[in-house]
Protein backbone atom coordinates (compact mmCIF):
# COMPACT_ATOMS: atom_id res chain seq x y z
CA UNK A 1 0.00 0.00 0.00
CA UNK A 2 2.67 2.40 0.95
CA UNK A 3 4.66 1.31 -2.18
CA UNK A 4 1.46 2.50 -4.42
CA UNK A 5 1.58 5.89 -2.99
CA UNK A 6 -2.00 5.52 -2.70
CA UNK A 7 -4.18 8.15 -0.94
CA UNK A 8 -4.88 6.54 2.07
CA UNK A 9 -8.34 8.11 2.74
CA UNK A 10 -9.83 6.79 -0.28
CA UNK A 11 -8.07 3.21 0.70
CA UNK A 12 -8.59 3.29 3.76
CA UNK A 13 -11.58 5.06 4.37
CA UNK A 14 -10.14 7.15 7.22
CA UNK A 15 -11.59 10.13 7.66
CA UNK A 16 -9.51 13.69 6.95
CA UNK A 17 -9.45 16.31 10.08
CA UNK A 18 -7.91 19.92 9.66
CA UNK A 19 -8.22 21.75 12.65
CA UNK A 20 -7.41 25.47 12.52
CA UNK A 21 -6.15 26.89 15.67
CA UNK A 22 -8.89 25.89 18.33
CA UNK A 23 -11.18 27.22 16.27
CA UNK A 24 -12.32 25.97 12.84
CA UNK A 25 -12.33 21.96 12.08
CA UNK A 26 -13.01 21.05 8.69
CA UNK A 27 -13.98 17.13 8.14
CA UNK A 28 -14.58 14.50 5.17
CA UNK A 29 -14.84 11.25 4.57
CA UNK A 30 -17.04 10.40 7.38
CA UNK A 31 -20.49 8.59 7.53
CA UNK A 32 -22.62 10.50 9.67
CA UNK A 33 -23.84 12.38 12.31
CA UNK A 34 -24.00 10.91 15.65
CA UNK A 35 -25.19 13.68 17.98
CA UNK A 36 -24.57 17.66 17.81
CA UNK A 37 -24.93 20.12 20.90
CA UNK A 38 -23.16 23.31 21.62
CA UNK A 39 -20.65 21.48 24.02
CA UNK A 40 -19.80 17.96 21.70
CA UNK A 41 -20.27 17.10 18.21
CA UNK A 42 -19.79 13.34 17.40
CA UNK A 43 -18.88 12.09 13.59
CA UNK A 44 -19.47 8.21 12.56
CA UNK A 45 -16.23 7.47 9.98
CA UNK A 46 -15.73 4.41 9.10
CA UNK A 47 -14.13 2.40 11.42
CA UNK A 48 -13.84 4.95 14.93
CA UNK A 49 -15.81 7.53 16.28
CA UNK A 50 -15.04 11.33 16.18
CA UNK A 51 -15.90 13.16 18.88
CA UNK A 52 -15.26 17.09 18.97
CA UNK A 53 -15.52 18.78 22.38
CA UNK A 54 -15.58 22.34 23.57
CA UNK A 55 -18.28 25.21 24.32
CA UNK A 56 -20.53 27.31 21.47
CA UNK A 57 -20.04 24.27 18.66
CA UNK A 58 -21.58 25.16 15.61
CA UNK A 59 -22.10 23.63 12.03
CA UNK A 60 -21.09 26.17 9.27
CA UNK A 61 -21.89 23.61 6.65
CA UNK A 62 -23.17 19.82 6.26
CA UNK A 63 -23.27 17.74 2.87
CA UNK A 64 -22.37 14.26 2.59
CA UNK A 65 -18.81 15.06 1.61
CA UNK A 66 -17.50 17.28 3.76
CA UNK A 67 -18.48 19.32 6.67
CA UNK A 68 -17.33 22.39 8.80
CA UNK A 69 -17.51 23.05 12.63
CA UNK A 70 -17.00 26.30 14.47
CA UNK A 71 -16.87 27.32 18.08
CA UNK A 72 -13.91 26.75 20.69
CA UNK A 73 -12.41 23.49 20.46
CA UNK A 74 -10.99 21.64 23.49
CA UNK A 75 -10.81 18.23 22.80
CA UNK A 76 -10.76 15.75 19.75
CA UNK A 77 -11.32 12.09 20.87
CA UNK A 78 -11.37 9.13 18.87
CA UNK A 79 -13.84 6.63 20.73
CA UNK B 1 -19.07 34.85 -4.07
CA UNK B 2 -21.07 31.56 -2.66
CA UNK B 3 -23.15 34.36 -0.78
CA UNK B 4 -23.93 35.84 -3.62
CA UNK B 5 -24.90 33.04 -5.60
CA UNK B 6 -27.00 32.05 -2.94
CA UNK B 7 -28.84 35.42 -2.24
CA UNK B 8 -29.97 35.23 -6.14
CA UNK B 9 -31.26 31.37 -5.68
CA UNK B 10 -33.02 32.66 -2.37
CA UNK B 11 -32.57 30.38 0.88
CA UNK B 12 -35.17 30.06 4.31
CA UNK B 13 -33.72 30.09 7.82
CA UNK B 14 -35.50 27.18 9.09
CA UNK B 15 -35.95 25.93 13.12
CA UNK B 16 -36.12 22.26 13.70
CA UNK B 17 -37.10 20.22 16.72
CA UNK B 18 -38.13 16.88 17.29
CA UNK B 19 -36.40 13.41 18.25
CA UNK B 20 -33.65 13.05 16.11
CA UNK B 21 -32.21 16.18 14.06
CA UNK B 22 -28.77 14.70 13.84
CA UNK B 23 -30.53 11.53 11.83
CA UNK B 24 -32.25 15.09 9.66
CA UNK B 25 -28.42 15.96 8.83
CA UNK B 26 -27.51 12.79 7.86
CA UNK B 27 -30.41 12.31 5.62
CA UNK B 28 -29.98 15.82 4.00
CA UNK B 29 -26.52 15.19 3.36
CA UNK B 30 -27.63 11.57 1.63
CA UNK B 31 -30.49 13.87 -0.88
CA UNK B 32 -27.61 16.58 -1.54
CA UNK B 33 -29.60 19.06 0.02
CA UNK B 34 -26.57 21.33 1.58
CA UNK B 35 -27.43 22.80 4.86
CA UNK B 36 -25.31 25.58 6.38
CA UNK B 37 -24.88 28.01 9.15
CA UNK B 38 -26.38 24.28 11.98
CA UNK B 39 -26.81 26.39 15.54
CA UNK B 40 -27.83 23.99 18.69
CA UNK B 41 -30.42 26.45 20.61
CA UNK B 42 -30.81 23.90 23.25
CA UNK B 43 -34.52 22.63 22.68
CA UNK B 44 -34.17 23.51 18.86
CA UNK B 45 -31.74 23.67 15.98
CA UNK B 46 -31.95 26.52 13.37
CA UNK B 47 -30.39 26.39 9.74
CA UNK B 48 -30.16 27.27 6.82
CA UNK B 49 -31.05 25.90 2.88
CA UNK B 50 -32.26 26.21 -0.29
CA UNK B 51 -35.40 26.75 -1.10
CA UNK B 52 -35.46 23.30 -3.30
CA UNK B 53 -33.97 21.97 -0.32
CA UNK B 54 -37.04 23.12 1.62
CA UNK B 55 -39.08 21.33 -0.17
CA UNK B 56 -37.27 17.90 -0.70
CA UNK B 57 -37.56 18.18 3.24
CA UNK B 58 -40.79 17.21 3.36
CA UNK B 59 -40.52 13.33 3.47
CA UNK B 60 -37.36 13.45 5.49
CA UNK B 61 -38.98 15.06 8.25
CA UNK B 62 -42.28 12.83 8.14
CA UNK B 63 -39.18 9.66 8.51
CA UNK B 64 -37.31 11.21 11.57
CA UNK B 65 -39.77 12.09 13.21
CA UNK B 66 -38.67 15.65 13.24
CA UNK B 67 -40.55 19.52 12.73
CA UNK B 68 -39.83 22.60 11.15
CA UNK B 69 -40.88 25.92 10.75
CA UNK B 70 -39.87 28.59 8.36
CA UNK B 71 -38.25 31.43 10.53
CA UNK B 72 -36.92 33.69 7.74
CA UNK B 73 -36.94 34.29 3.86
CA UNK B 74 -34.02 35.54 2.22
CA UNK B 75 -32.22 36.23 -1.56
CA UNK B 76 -33.85 37.41 -4.83
CA UNK B 77 -37.04 35.20 -5.02
CA UNK B 78 -38.44 36.15 -1.89
CA UNK B 79 -37.44 39.85 -2.50
CA UNK B 80 -38.97 40.27 -6.04
CA UNK B 81 -42.42 38.46 -5.17
CA UNK B 82 -42.40 41.18 -2.31
CA UNK B 83 -41.93 43.95 -4.72
CA UNK B 84 -44.37 43.04 -7.19
CA UNK B 85 -46.81 43.19 -3.77
CA UNK B 86 -45.81 47.20 -4.10
CA UNK B 87 -46.71 48.31 -7.01
CA UNK B 88 -46.69 51.88 -7.18
CA UNK B 89 -43.12 51.39 -5.64
CA UNK B 90 -41.98 49.17 -8.69
CA UNK B 91 -43.07 51.73 -10.74
CA UNK B 92 -41.40 54.14 -9.42
CA UNK B 93 -38.29 52.72 -9.43
CA UNK B 94 -38.64 52.02 -13.04
CA UNK B 95 -39.69 55.27 -13.88
CA UNK B 96 -36.80 56.66 -12.70
CA UNK B 97 -34.67 53.88 -14.29
CA UNK B 98 -36.63 55.05 -17.38
CA UNK B 99 -36.46 58.81 -17.01
CA UNK B 100 -31.94 58.33 -15.77
CA UNK B 101 -31.99 56.62 -19.21
CA UNK B 102 -34.08 58.91 -21.13
CA UNK B 103 -31.98 62.39 -19.95
CA UNK B 104 -29.08 61.20 -20.40
CA UNK B 105 -29.60 61.41 -23.91
CA UNK B 106 -29.30 65.40 -23.39
CA UNK B 107 -27.16 68.03 -22.62
CA UNK B 108 -27.99 69.54 -19.68
CA UNK B 109 -24.78 71.95 -18.67
CA UNK B 110 -22.64 73.68 -21.31
CA UNK B 111 -19.29 74.77 -19.90
CA UNK B 112 -16.96 77.20 -21.20
CA UNK B 113 -13.49 77.32 -20.64
CA UNK B 114 -10.23 79.40 -21.45
CA UNK B 115 -12.08 82.26 -22.60
CA UNK B 116 -10.57 85.74 -21.38
CA UNK B 117 -11.57 88.64 -24.24
CA UNK B 118 -14.78 86.70 -25.20
CA UNK B 119 -17.42 86.77 -22.65
CA UNK B 120 -19.06 83.24 -21.55
CA UNK B 121 -22.77 85.64 -22.51
CA UNK B 122 -21.21 86.32 -26.27
CA UNK B 123 -20.36 82.59 -26.48
CA UNK B 124 -23.08 81.69 -25.23
CA UNK B 125 -25.69 83.67 -28.02
CA UNK B 126 -23.20 82.60 -30.18
CA UNK B 127 -24.00 78.55 -29.75
CA UNK B 128 -27.60 79.43 -29.32
CA UNK B 129 -27.44 80.89 -32.62
CA UNK B 130 -25.92 77.36 -33.96
CA UNK B 131 -28.80 75.77 -32.26
CA UNK B 132 -26.68 74.18 -29.25
CA UNK B 133 -28.36 75.25 -25.98
CA UNK B 134 -29.30 72.83 -22.98
CA UNK B 135 -31.68 70.30 -23.38
CA UNK B 136 -30.87 69.26 -26.48
CA UNK B 137 -30.37 66.22 -27.93
CA UNK B 138 -26.68 64.52 -27.90
CA UNK B 139 -27.03 62.93 -31.30
CA UNK B 140 -27.90 66.57 -32.92
CA UNK B 141 -24.58 67.93 -31.82
CA UNK B 142 -21.73 67.91 -34.38
CA UNK B 143 -18.51 68.14 -32.55
CA UNK B 144 -16.07 68.53 -35.00
CA UNK B 145 -18.78 71.00 -37.16
CA UNK B 146 -18.80 73.37 -33.96
CA UNK B 147 -15.05 73.43 -33.40
CA UNK B 148 -14.70 74.41 -36.85
CA UNK B 149 -17.40 76.83 -36.73
CA UNK B 150 -15.91 78.64 -33.53
CA UNK B 151 -12.49 78.77 -35.07
CA UNK B 152 -14.32 80.53 -38.49
CA UNK B 153 -16.63 82.82 -36.32
CA UNK B 154 -14.08 84.04 -34.21
CA UNK B 155 -10.35 85.40 -35.62
CA UNK B 156 -9.44 85.60 -31.81
CA UNK B 157 -9.93 81.82 -31.27
CA UNK B 158 -7.29 80.19 -32.03
CA UNK B 159 -7.84 76.49 -30.91
CA UNK B 160 -11.05 74.89 -29.87
CA UNK B 161 -11.44 71.33 -28.08
CA UNK B 162 -15.18 70.16 -27.13
CA UNK B 163 -16.16 67.23 -25.48
CA UNK B 164 -18.81 65.64 -24.25
CA UNK B 165 -18.15 64.39 -20.87
CA UNK B 166 -21.55 62.76 -19.56
CA UNK B 167 -24.08 65.17 -20.24
CA UNK B 168 -22.04 68.41 -19.83
CA UNK B 169 -20.68 69.80 -22.65
CA UNK B 170 -17.08 71.24 -22.27
CA UNK B 171 -15.68 74.02 -24.58
CA UNK B 172 -12.40 74.41 -24.28
CA UNK B 173 -11.09 77.69 -26.17
CA UNK B 174 -7.16 79.82 -26.63
CA UNK B 175 -7.35 82.85 -27.68
CA UNK B 176 -4.80 84.19 -29.76
CA UNK B 177 -2.61 86.45 -27.60
CA UNK B 178 -1.71 88.73 -30.17
CA UNK B 179 -3.89 91.80 -30.92
CA UNK B 180 -6.11 91.56 -33.83
CA UNK B 181 -5.94 94.71 -35.92
CA UNK B 182 -8.69 96.67 -36.82
CA UNK B 183 -8.56 96.96 -40.58
CA UNK B 184 -12.00 98.51 -41.69
CA UNK B 185 -10.37 101.89 -41.75
CA UNK B 186 -7.59 100.85 -44.04
CA UNK B 187 -8.24 101.55 -47.95
CA UNK B 188 -7.38 99.38 -50.89
CA UNK B 189 -4.29 100.27 -52.23
CA UNK B 190 -5.30 101.20 -55.62
CA UNK B 191 -8.38 103.47 -54.42
CA UNK B 192 -7.57 106.55 -52.63
CA UNK B 193 -9.59 107.92 -49.73
CA UNK B 194 -10.74 111.19 -48.89
CA UNK B 195 -11.33 113.05 -45.88
CA UNK B 196 -14.55 114.98 -45.61
CA UNK B 197 -16.12 117.09 -43.32
CA UNK B 198 -19.08 116.13 -41.21
CA UNK B 199 -20.10 119.24 -39.93
CA UNK B 200 -20.14 122.77 -41.07
CA UNK B 201 -17.54 125.06 -39.83
CA UNK B 202 -14.29 126.74 -40.25
CA UNK B 203 -11.13 125.04 -40.24
CA UNK B 204 -9.01 126.36 -37.36
CA UNK B 205 -5.71 123.75 -37.82
CA UNK B 206 -4.52 121.56 -40.45
CA UNK B 207 -1.71 119.53 -41.07
CA UNK B 208 -1.71 116.77 -43.32
CA UNK B 209 0.10 113.68 -43.54
CA UNK B 210 -0.70 112.02 -47.01
CA UNK B 211 -2.95 113.42 -49.37
CA UNK B 212 -3.50 117.18 -50.80
CA UNK B 213 -5.35 119.43 -48.68
CA UNK B 214 -8.11 121.26 -50.11
CA UNK B 215 -8.57 124.18 -47.12
CA UNK B 216 -6.29 125.91 -45.87
CA UNK B 217 -6.75 127.41 -42.05
CA UNK B 218 -9.39 129.89 -41.87
CA UNK B 219 -11.81 128.56 -44.45
CA UNK B 220 -15.14 128.16 -44.05
CA UNK B 221 -16.22 124.39 -45.00
CA UNK B 222 -19.77 122.75 -45.63
CA UNK B 223 -20.62 119.86 -44.61
CA UNK B 224 -19.51 116.89 -47.12
CA UNK B 225 -16.85 118.65 -48.20
CA UNK B 226 -13.72 117.49 -49.84
CA UNK B 227 -10.79 119.06 -46.83
CA UNK B 228 -7.68 116.36 -47.98
CA UNK B 229 -8.17 114.69 -51.48
CA UNK B 230 -6.75 111.43 -51.70
CA UNK B 231 -5.87 111.49 -55.30
CA UNK B 232 -2.08 113.31 -55.65
CA UNK B 233 -1.60 114.52 -58.96
CA UNK B 234 1.86 113.81 -60.99
CA UNK B 235 2.56 116.45 -63.52
CA UNK B 236 3.95 116.80 -66.66
CA UNK B 237 6.97 118.70 -67.46
CA UNK B 238 4.59 121.49 -68.56
CA UNK B 239 2.80 121.26 -65.39
CA UNK B 240 -0.23 119.63 -66.61
CA UNK B 241 -1.18 116.66 -64.67
CA UNK B 242 -0.40 113.21 -66.11
CA UNK B 243 -1.92 111.06 -64.24
CA UNK B 244 -3.16 110.58 -60.44
CA UNK B 245 -1.90 108.40 -57.49
CA UNK B 246 -4.49 107.72 -55.01
CA UNK B 247 -3.65 107.66 -50.88
CA UNK B 248 -5.51 107.12 -48.34
CA UNK B 249 -5.80 111.27 -46.70
CA UNK B 250 -4.48 111.55 -43.54
CA UNK B 251 -4.50 114.90 -41.70
CA UNK B 252 -5.15 116.26 -38.16
CA UNK B 253 -8.02 119.14 -38.77
CA UNK B 254 -9.74 121.01 -36.15
CA UNK B 255 -13.32 122.27 -37.50
CA UNK B 256 -15.03 125.24 -35.40
CA UNK B 257 -18.56 126.05 -35.25
CA UNK B 258 -21.23 127.82 -33.04
CA UNK B 259 -23.98 125.74 -31.00
CA UNK B 260 -26.77 127.25 -29.47
CA UNK B 261 -28.12 125.66 -25.86
CA UNK B 262 -31.37 126.11 -24.01
CA UNK B 263 -31.82 124.17 -21.03
CA UNK B 264 -35.37 125.06 -19.14
CA UNK B 265 -36.65 123.99 -16.00
CA UNK B 266 -40.24 124.76 -14.36
CA UNK B 267 -40.28 125.23 -10.54
CA UNK B 268 -43.46 124.09 -10.33
CA UNK B 269 -43.55 120.37 -9.73
CA UNK B 270 -45.84 117.37 -8.52
CA UNK B 271 -44.01 115.01 -6.56
CA UNK B 272 -44.85 111.28 -5.66
CA UNK B 273 -45.42 110.51 -1.97
CA UNK B 274 -45.69 106.90 -0.50
CA UNK B 275 -48.15 106.39 1.53
CA UNK B 276 -46.55 103.52 2.87
CA UNK B 277 -49.15 101.41 1.82
CA UNK B 278 -48.40 98.46 -0.11
CA UNK B 279 -49.71 94.77 -1.37
CA UNK B 280 -47.51 91.96 -2.31
CA UNK B 281 -49.35 89.85 -4.98
CA UNK B 282 -47.55 86.62 -5.56
CA UNK B 283 -47.08 85.98 -9.16
CA UNK B 284 -46.63 82.57 -11.46
CA UNK B 285 -46.03 82.15 -14.96
CA UNK B 286 -44.60 81.14 -18.80
CA UNK B 287 -43.52 82.68 -21.63
CA UNK B 288 -46.21 85.21 -22.26
CA UNK B 289 -48.82 84.58 -19.54
CA UNK B 290 -48.77 85.21 -15.87
CA UNK B 291 -51.15 84.57 -13.27
CA UNK B 292 -51.40 86.73 -10.17
CA UNK B 293 -53.18 85.11 -7.13
CA UNK B 294 -55.12 88.08 -6.20
CA UNK B 295 -58.94 88.03 -6.50
CA UNK B 296 -60.01 91.86 -5.61
CA UNK B 297 -59.19 94.90 -7.19
CA UNK B 298 -56.09 97.20 -6.36
CA UNK B 299 -58.04 99.50 -3.30
CA UNK B 300 -55.53 102.65 -4.66
CA UNK B 301 -55.87 105.67 -6.56
CA UNK B 302 -52.17 105.90 -7.92
CA UNK B 303 -49.92 103.40 -7.31
CA UNK B 304 -46.63 102.13 -8.66
CA UNK B 305 -46.01 97.97 -9.59
CA UNK B 306 -43.02 96.55 -9.49
CA UNK B 307 -42.21 92.74 -9.82
CA UNK B 308 -39.72 90.55 -8.86
CA UNK B 309 -39.35 87.29 -11.10
CA UNK B 310 -37.11 84.01 -10.50
CA UNK B 311 -36.65 81.94 -13.42
CA UNK B 312 -36.83 78.21 -11.96
CA UNK B 313 -33.98 76.61 -12.50
CA UNK B 314 -32.31 73.24 -12.70
CA UNK B 315 -28.87 73.26 -13.42
CA UNK B 316 -26.18 76.13 -14.13
CA UNK B 317 -27.19 76.50 -17.52
CA UNK B 318 -30.95 74.84 -17.58
CA UNK B 319 -33.44 77.38 -16.77
CA UNK B 320 -37.26 75.81 -17.31
CA UNK B 321 -39.86 78.55 -19.41
CA UNK B 322 -41.51 78.87 -15.96
CA UNK B 323 -41.39 81.81 -13.57
CA UNK B 324 -42.31 82.86 -9.95
CA UNK B 325 -42.10 85.87 -7.76
CA UNK B 326 -43.58 88.92 -6.51
CA UNK B 327 -45.70 92.36 -7.90
CA UNK B 328 -45.54 95.07 -5.19
CA UNK B 329 -48.25 97.65 -5.56
CA UNK B 330 -47.35 100.68 -3.41
CA UNK B 331 -49.41 103.49 -3.27
CA UNK B 332 -48.84 107.27 -3.67
CA UNK B 333 -50.49 110.19 -3.49
CA UNK B 334 -49.68 113.18 -6.07
CA UNK B 335 -48.27 116.56 -4.11
CA UNK B 336 -47.96 119.54 -6.16
CA UNK B 337 -44.60 121.71 -5.10
CA UNK B 338 -42.29 124.36 -6.20
CA UNK B 339 -38.56 123.83 -6.10
CA UNK B 340 -36.48 126.06 -3.93
CA UNK B 341 -34.18 128.74 -5.73
CA UNK B 342 -31.16 126.31 -4.41
CA UNK B 343 -32.57 123.12 -6.03
CA UNK B 344 -33.18 125.12 -9.15
CA UNK B 345 -29.82 126.07 -9.52
CA UNK B 346 -28.31 122.57 -9.02
CA UNK B 347 -30.96 121.01 -11.31
CA UNK B 348 -29.87 123.51 -14.13
CA UNK B 349 -26.61 122.79 -12.94
CA UNK B 350 -26.71 119.05 -13.43
CA UNK B 351 -28.56 119.35 -16.39
CA UNK B 352 -25.60 121.45 -18.02
CA UNK B 353 -22.44 119.66 -16.83
CA UNK B 354 -23.88 116.50 -18.11
CA UNK B 355 -24.15 117.72 -21.82
CA UNK B 356 -20.22 119.42 -21.23
CA UNK B 357 -19.35 116.19 -20.14
CA UNK B 358 -21.21 114.22 -23.14
CA UNK B 359 -19.28 116.47 -25.50
CA UNK B 360 -15.58 116.01 -24.02
CA UNK B 361 -16.44 112.12 -24.08
CA UNK B 362 -17.10 112.84 -27.97
CA UNK B 363 -13.50 114.44 -28.09
CA UNK B 364 -15.38 117.84 -28.21
CA UNK B 365 -13.81 120.95 -27.04
CA UNK B 366 -15.44 123.72 -25.95
CA UNK B 367 -13.32 127.29 -27.65
CA UNK B 368 -15.78 129.61 -25.60
CA UNK B 369 -18.86 129.26 -24.18
CA UNK B 370 -21.31 132.32 -22.76
CA UNK B 371 -24.23 131.26 -20.36
CA UNK B 372 -26.78 133.07 -19.03
CA UNK B 373 -29.59 131.76 -16.84
CA UNK B 374 -33.05 133.98 -17.01
CA UNK B 375 -35.41 133.51 -14.10
CA UNK B 376 -39.45 133.89 -14.01
CA UNK B 377 -41.83 133.03 -11.49
CA UNK B 378 -42.63 130.23 -13.38
CA UNK B 379 -39.54 128.72 -15.41
CA UNK B 380 -35.39 129.39 -15.40
CA UNK B 381 -34.20 129.18 -18.50
CA UNK B 382 -30.65 128.39 -19.22
CA UNK B 383 -28.97 129.92 -22.43
CA UNK B 384 -25.51 129.15 -23.92
CA UNK B 385 -23.93 130.18 -27.07
CA UNK B 386 -20.45 127.62 -27.47
CA UNK B 387 -18.04 127.97 -29.78
CA UNK B 388 -16.61 124.18 -30.21
CA UNK B 389 -13.62 122.65 -31.97
CA UNK B 390 -13.80 119.39 -33.21
CA UNK B 391 -12.09 116.66 -35.61
CA UNK B 392 -15.40 116.11 -37.19
CA UNK B 393 -13.70 114.30 -40.52
CA UNK B 394 -14.33 111.34 -41.92
CA UNK B 395 -13.02 109.05 -44.63
CA UNK B 396 -14.95 108.49 -47.82
CA UNK B 397 -13.76 106.68 -51.05
CA UNK B 398 -12.08 109.17 -53.43
CA UNK B 399 -15.17 109.58 -56.14
CA UNK B 400 -13.50 111.36 -59.06
CA UNK B 401 -10.23 113.16 -59.41
CA UNK B 402 -10.52 116.93 -58.94
CA UNK B 403 -11.82 118.05 -62.02
CA UNK B 404 -10.05 121.26 -62.79
CA UNK B 405 -6.71 119.91 -63.78
CA UNK B 406 -5.46 123.27 -64.60
CA UNK B 407 -5.89 124.21 -61.33
CA UNK B 408 -3.92 121.59 -59.95
CA UNK B 409 -0.53 123.58 -59.79
CA UNK B 410 -1.58 124.75 -56.32
CA UNK B 411 1.12 125.90 -54.27
CA UNK B 412 -0.36 123.85 -50.85
CA UNK B 413 0.40 120.55 -52.80
CA UNK B 414 2.80 118.68 -50.67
Amino acid sequence: MESLKLPKDTMLGAAIVTITGNREAFIENYKGILEYTTESIVLQGKNARICFEGSSLSIDYYTNEDMKISGKIDALRYI
Amino acid sequence: MLHWIQYLRGYVAVKVWGYSVERLLNLCGNHDVLVWDIEDHGDYHTMRMSIAGFFALKPLLKKTGTRAAVIGKYGMPFFVSKMLGRKLFVAGLLGCILFWCLASRFIWDIRIEGNFALTEDVLMDYLEEQGIHTAMKKSALEIAELEQALREDYDLITWTSVQLRGTTLLIHIKENEMPVYDNRNKADSDKGMDLVAEKEGVVTYIITRSGVPQVACGDSVQKGDVLVSGAVPVYNEDTTVRRYQYVQADADITLSYARNLSLEEEVAYDEKCYTGESIEIPVVGTGEKEVAFRIRKVPYDFYDTSEEKKQVQLLDHLYLPVYYGKRTVQEYEIVPKMHTEEEMKTLLQGRWRKIIATLNEKGVQIAEKNVTIKKNEKKWVLHAHMQLEESAVKLTPTITPPVKEDEEENPQTD
